[in-house]
């Protein structure tokens, strides 16, 4: 993956995605701009596996339109579902923090557009920019507690439905 | 109002945590100690308080205190998130299952400060974020 072969309607088509996700909204115009240094468009096939239980989580995703479905992969078992996610929804947030490996796998269902991001060079910008690194970590607990959130109460209608 | 030195920082959530940005937590602080079955707090009601718990144990619960049982915390854990958006409303009840101590941190100073000092706040919503995705996935391992 090689972001110096991006064409300038490549790069005005990245700025505008960017700007557009629900994910940044609010951030500043130049806050959007180092972001986008750090980001490139990528498209993927239905069945397309984007990342792999156990792999290195050394990215994430902003999705734009489609579907993928995260699901947990139990030896011998069908594939569990764990939930579907589409247009505005961020993917990936295991590069984070240590130990810094996906957690479950991420299946392409519908024809996904989306921006990747390397979280290598995002954490190094968070640690060089506070103001940024504060802006997306707050996202990123919002996102996680509505995913919590909503989880718990999954867990809470099992319970109901095996008592 | 200065708190460092009287309430105990022997939590993991401040751990390393720089001097400066311990002022600032730790303004309004307090220790308390909840009696079991004593409330945490209740769905609904205004949230304003991050709980660091000491020692003890502490249940969340979907509604009233009698209802199901969504999880269990203690020692070292922590509880209380919903200060942090809005409606800052909690989402769930918690109450103390034993004799439980908590630091109680101020969630509305936390939140003014994060966006007036974003190095403060980057540290704040970093450790928050990694604890949220560790319960997040822990969560999801029971579904």
């Amino acid at each position: 993956m090689n972001t110096d072969s991006k064409r300038p309607d490549d790069v005005s088509q990245l700025a505008s995605s960017i700007t557009a996700h629900p994910f940044l909204k609010g951030l500043s115009s130049e806050q959007l701009e180092v972001l986008s240094d750090a980001a490139m468009l990528k498209d993927f096939a239905p069945g397309e596996i984007i990342f792999r239980e156990g792999d290195i989580a050394n990215r994430f995703y902003l999705i734009e339109s489609g579907k993928v479905a995260l699901e947990t992969s139990e030896k011998e078992a069908e594939p569990k579902l764990i939930q579907i996610i589409g247009a505005g929804d961020v993917l990936g947030w295991s590069w984070l923090f240590p130990p810094y490996y996906w957690h479950f796998d991420a299946r392409v269902v519908e024809p996904t557009k989306a921006v990747f991001f390397y979280g290598t060079r995002l954490r190094e910008k968070c640690e060089e920019d506070h103001g940024l690194g504060y802006e997306l970590m707050k996202r990123m607990a919002g996102i996680v507690i509505n995913r919590l959130q909503a989880t718990r109460k999954q867990l809470l209608e099992l319970h109901r439905a095996n008592s | 109002m200065s708190n460092v030195g009287t309430i105990n920082i022997n939590h993991p959530f401040l751990k390393s945590m720089p001097p400066e940005h311990l002022e600032h937590l730790l303004v309004n602080a307090q220790e308390i100690e909840f009696q079991a079955g004593e409330i945490f707090f209740r769905k609904g009601e205004p949230a304003n308080r991050l709980y660091l718990i000491e020692s003890g144990r502490i249940a969340i619960k979907a509604g009233t205190p009698d209802g199901e049982n969504l999880q269990t915390l203690g020692s070292g854990e922590v509880v209380g998130w919903s200060w942090l958006f809005p409606p800052f409303s909690w989402h769930f009840s918690a109450h103390a299952m034993e004799p439980t101590k908590c630091v109680v941190l101020d969630g509305g100073h936390l939140l003014v400060t994060a966006e007036e000092n974003p190095k403060f706040g980057y540290e704040l919503m970093r450790r928050i974020s990694q604890i949220l995705i560790g319960r997040l996935q822990a969560t999801r391992k029971k579904c």
